[in-house]
């Protein structure tokens, strides 16, 4: 097969391709990465580039005709015929902090693997909305106005039983004759009946909606999903307003026995929610009524809190949770601000300490469908772990803290604009450089910054492996009231009106929740008598940002020594469970399946994560024969 | 057909350590004395090496210590001269090491300046032969100041200094490096951080045959059975091969053992106790015997009659069970 060059401009690189190659294919060769959302089928239509001569094959696809008419083609659809020359334009590139698919070009670079969230089911979304035209009464068809729409309903329904609440009921009289009969009506379809939540005149079908939620200890994340389509119109996450009642579930629980602490916790998680649904429907000029239903994913304190249920008995012996199959429930018994006979639904708990949150990632990850040998690991405060496969799932639960979603760290944030999310070190000068989230002026560090943060200061010599610092000469290492900090960025260079530091307090902080996460994951491996050898995938999850710097997160002995090749960063699987959950009604009865399949390991019993937690809070490792990779 | 007995033969050894230098070795005193290389289980010399016979150190304190009345009289006519102590120690009451503890340092009990804390090392230096053990005054920042100086004054001689502790290992262990001395690194009952604080000590290049832990230990009646087991995995690692576990061990056990009530309460206020100056001695003896079985190398001992005990109890164990 013939070889031909393609050039690129402006970098003006060449390449040698074989032809039949793509032009996408060819720009990744001369290390330029392009836009594609749509997995280069032609569809997204962002891939456009310039050729500005040669030969070449156009397979066509999704582009504009302003844009093909000035000689723009879609990279993934054009290949090589000839010598090629190229120009790509800016907005066709893919910048780094734009990366959300595919993988980094730099090694030790987890970047967030998009999972195809349907694969293998039905789009079948738990609300569905029909649009009726029903026949209007007359003298001699005189039947009533809801038997007449229950008879056209089920002509789309294979409900037996529709149910239609008071509230919808009052007013649909004057809707169906306001509506000339022209109606869309919107259920809830589960537990085998259809429940009806709003009825509306003409077709609004393409304008209806339902919210995922991840309800995390620390931080609370939301999807806008349009019901018609299963596509995410948008995210917003924030902390959970609960945090100032207590860090961790134990201090959740705790405070639940202060005066009305169980309605103050409550009314905080349901508050949090309708903060970030209030700014996705400003966001995008929707009504909240159009919410029909919210799909909630967290772990059993928090479905406890969000419902409302006491969790107190969770924190006693036997340790008995409320309910474990948490029932669907309406938003105006809860006071979320969506259609007020909408439904919220909750992940159902597996144990006292595992929660919905980690069904859920189990669900969109597809682990118990999986042939190969998973562990599965969600590091959030309440760190999670999962291991097996399509045969069995055990999972157990450690308090990892908050310190990665940045809680109880000085300069701390969710990976949001502006925060570090990597840093480079000089180690003669201790000069510091840092990348940012959307590449912000930094205002605070996010997960993946402090991992890198604690990996960078051990790298440079300014810690020891305990996390203490040496002293050493640069303005950048002082005292303050607490102890040793070492600023990351100064006060002229931020985003904020101070210099951005880590304090010793914070690397100790940083260091038992890294030990706490690791402790889990040796403790899990112990109890079942498994060696890491046998495990084939290891899934990260967790709101780290974009990117896991893996070499990173391995060196200061948070995940396991193995073969970069087996690890797969998978972001919030809990919202995005939670998302399958609202598109999919047998994703929703497979979640359940799931809880009742995973066994909980209780961690607590025994001093094998006691033992294993202390032998963990060291950098990496107090037994370095565990980290071969890690260089003395 | 004969029986075959099993023996359990180890991959790996405890380092030696050898405390003190004799005068060709460039410093002044008439012997030294060399722990640890064992290669088996404490005693079992059927199984391996037990090379060098655990030590008694005798502890002499720079200021006059508030210690029990049937300690006291022992050393009654020395015990305001600590060169004159040491000696009384080693020649009356078979010292192998004097435990020289600078407690006048501290800044409650005399705040002593560094000099004079000097001074007192160099009179005990001169009053016996033995190797010495100098530990700190239990203030870190006096400590840091003081034992810098003194390990510098003793330079040379080779002598073991503590406390190195995780929160405070740097000084001490950058001083014995420079100035040649053997370091005892001191951890709160946890195996862990005692393994840790080796791997930070040793990662500052202070080789590890200059290692003594400490890992801390219960006295009799107090959480002993915590300090045994923690010993045991100790030396199970050792003889498995974890370098970072391996080194001699120093137990403080008459420190231990004289704060007990068992070994001070006085016969008019429990007579049931019996006699009490005895019961003190075994208390403390109990406690020596149990850990050696565990593995200890130094025992730190403060009533000469225990010490004469333990001694006759070491020469029995010594004598070889092999067959």
């Amino acid at each position: 097969m013939s070889k031909f060059s393609v050039t690129f401009f402006p970098e003006n690189i060449s390449v040698e391709v074989e032809e039949g190659v793509s032009i996408k294919q060819a720009a990744a060769l001369a290390g330029i990465e392009i836009k594609s959302t749509c997995g280069e089928v032609g569809t997204c239509g962002r891939c456009a580039v310039k050729v500005q001569g040669g030969k070449y094959k156009d397979l066509g696809g999704n582009i504009s005709s302003r844009l093909r008419n000035s000689g723009h083609v879609l990279a993934c659809r054009t290949v090589v015929e000839g010598d090629l020359t190229v120009e790509i334009p800016a907005e066709s590139r893919l910048d780094e902090h734009q990366v959300l698919v595919g993988h980094s070009q730099e090694k030790g670079i987890l970047v967030e693997k998009e999972l195809d969230l349907l694969e293998g089911y039905q789009f079948n979304p738990i609300c569905r909305t029909v649009y009726l035209e029903l026949p209007p009464p007359t003298i001699t068809e005189n039947a009533s106005d809801l038997t007449r729409l229950y008879a056209e309903l089920r002509k789309h329904v294979d409900y037996p039983d529709i149910r239609i609440p008071l509230a919808v009921l009052q007013n649909l009289a004057v809707t169906l004759r306001e509506a000339d009969w022209k109606v869309s009506v919107t259920m809830a379809c589960f537990n085998g009946s259809a429940q009806i939540v709003s009825i509306e005149a003409g077709d609004t079908r393409e304008s209806q909606y339902a919210v995922a939620v991840d309800i995390g200890t620390t931080t609370v994340v939301a999807y806008l999903v349009k019901l018609s389509t299963g596509e995410i119109m948008g995210s917003a996450g924030t902390y959970n307003k609960q945090a100032r009642f207590g860090d961790d579930v134990i201090s959740r629980i705790i405070y639940v026995n202060e005066p009305n602490g169980l309605e103050q916790l409550h009314k905080a998680v349901i508050g949090t929610v309708n903060e970030l649904i209030d700014k996705l429907t400003k966001e995008h000029g929707i009504s909240p009524s159009s919410i029909h239903a919210v799909m909630s994913a967290g772990n059993s304190i928090m479905a406890h809190l969000f419902l409302g249920l006491t969790p107190k008995y969770i924190r006693l012996d036997p340790y008995i949770p409320t309910a474990a199959d948490l029932p669907p429930v309406t938003a105006k018994e809860l006071g979320l601000m969506i259609n007020p006979e909408g439904w919220v639904f909750s992940f159902s708990a597996l144990a006292s300490y595992v929660g919905g949150d980690i069904v859920s990632g189990v669900l969109c990850t597809r682990m118990s469908e999986s042939d190969e040998m998973v562990l599965f690991i969600d590091i959030g405060t309440n760190g999670e772990i999962v291991l097996g496969n399509r045969d069995f799932l055990v999972t157990c639960a450690c308090s990892a803290g908050p310190a990665f979603e940045g809680g109880g760290i000085t300069h701390g944030m969710r990976a949001m604009k502006g925060a570090i999310e990597r840093l480079v070190i000089d180690p003669e000068t201790y000069e510091v450089s840092v990348q940012t989230v959307g590449n912000g002026k930094p205002v605070g560090i996010c997960g993946s910054g402090l991992i890198d943060c604690i990996a960078k200061l051990r790298d440079a010599g300014l810690i020891d492996r305990t996390g203490q610092f040496q002293q050493v000469s640069t303005p950048r290492y002082r005292m303050n009231e607490e102890g040793p900090e070492f600023v990351l960025v100064w006060e002229k260079d931020s985003g904020i009106d101070k210099d951005i530091v880590i304090t010793e307090a914070d690397i100790k902080n940083l260091i038992r929740s890294k030990g706490a996460v690791y402790a889990g994951i040796r403790s899990l491996l112990q109890m079942v008598s498994m060696d890491l050898e046998v495990i084939d995938k290891i899934l990260i999850a967790g709101g780290f940002g974009n990117y896991l710097n893996l070499s990173d997160a391995i060196k200061i002995g948070l995940l396991p020594d193995v073969p970069e090749e087996k690890y797969e960063f998978v972001g919030n699987t809990s919202v995005k469970g939670a998302q399958l959950a609202l598109l999919s009604r047998e994703a929703y009865k497979d979640a359940i399946e799931i809880g009742r399949k995973m066994t909980y390991i209780e961690l607590s019993v025994g001093n094998t994560f006691m033992d294993e937690f202390v032998s963990a809070l060291f950098l990496p490792h107090t037994d370095l024969t565990l980290f071969p990779s890690v260089p003395v | 057909m004969a029986v075959e007995i099993l023996r359990e033969k180890s991959r790996a050894s405890v380092p030696e350590v050898t405390i003190g230098a004799t005068k060709e070795e460039g410093g002044t005193r008439t012997h030294t004395i060399t722990v640890g290389g064992d290669s088996a289980l404490p005693f079992h010399h059927f199984e391996g090496e037990i090379k060098n016979r655990p030590v008694v150190a005798l502890e002499v304190q720079d200021i006059v210590p508030q210690w029990h009345e049937n300690l006291t009289k022992y050393y009654s006519d020395v015990i305001d001269n600590p060169g004159q102590w040491a000696k009384k120690c080693v020649e009356e009451y078979g010292a192998d090491l004097i435990y020289l503890k600078l407690n006048g340092a501290h800044p409650d009990n005399g705040n002593k300046s560094v000099e004079e804390c000097v001074a007192v090392v160099k009179d005990v230096l001169a009053s016996v032969g033995v190797p010495l053990i100098i530990v700190g005054c239990d203030d870190e920042q006096k400590d840091n100041e003081l034992l810098v100086a003194v390990a510098e004054a003793t330079a040379g001689e080779n002598l073991l200094f503590g406390n190195a502790e995780q929160t405070n290992y740097k000084s001490l262990t950058a001083a014995c490096m420079v100035h040649k001395h053997n370091i005892i690194a001191r951890s709160p009952l946890d195996i862990n951080i005692c393994k840790q604080l080796n791997i930070l000590i040793s990662e500052m290049n202070l080789p590890l045959s200059r290692i003594i832990i400490d890992p801390t230990i219960g006295g009799l009646g107090y959480g002993i059975e915590y300090a045994y087991s923690i010993l045991e995995r100790a030396r199970l690692g050792a003889l498995q091969g974890d370098k970072m576990l391996s080194m001699p061990v120093i137990a403080t056990v008459g420190y231990e053992s004289w704060r007990t009530k068992e070994a001070t309460l006085s016969e008019e206020e429990n007579p049931s106790w019996g006699d009490a100056e005895e019961r003190g001695i075994l208390w403390e003896t109990t406690c020596a015997t149990a850990l050696l079985q565990a593995g200890v190398n130094i025992l730190l001992m403060r009533h000469p009659k225990s010490v004469a005990l333990v001694k006759k109890h070491i020469d029995d164990l010594m004598v070889s069970n092999n067959y």
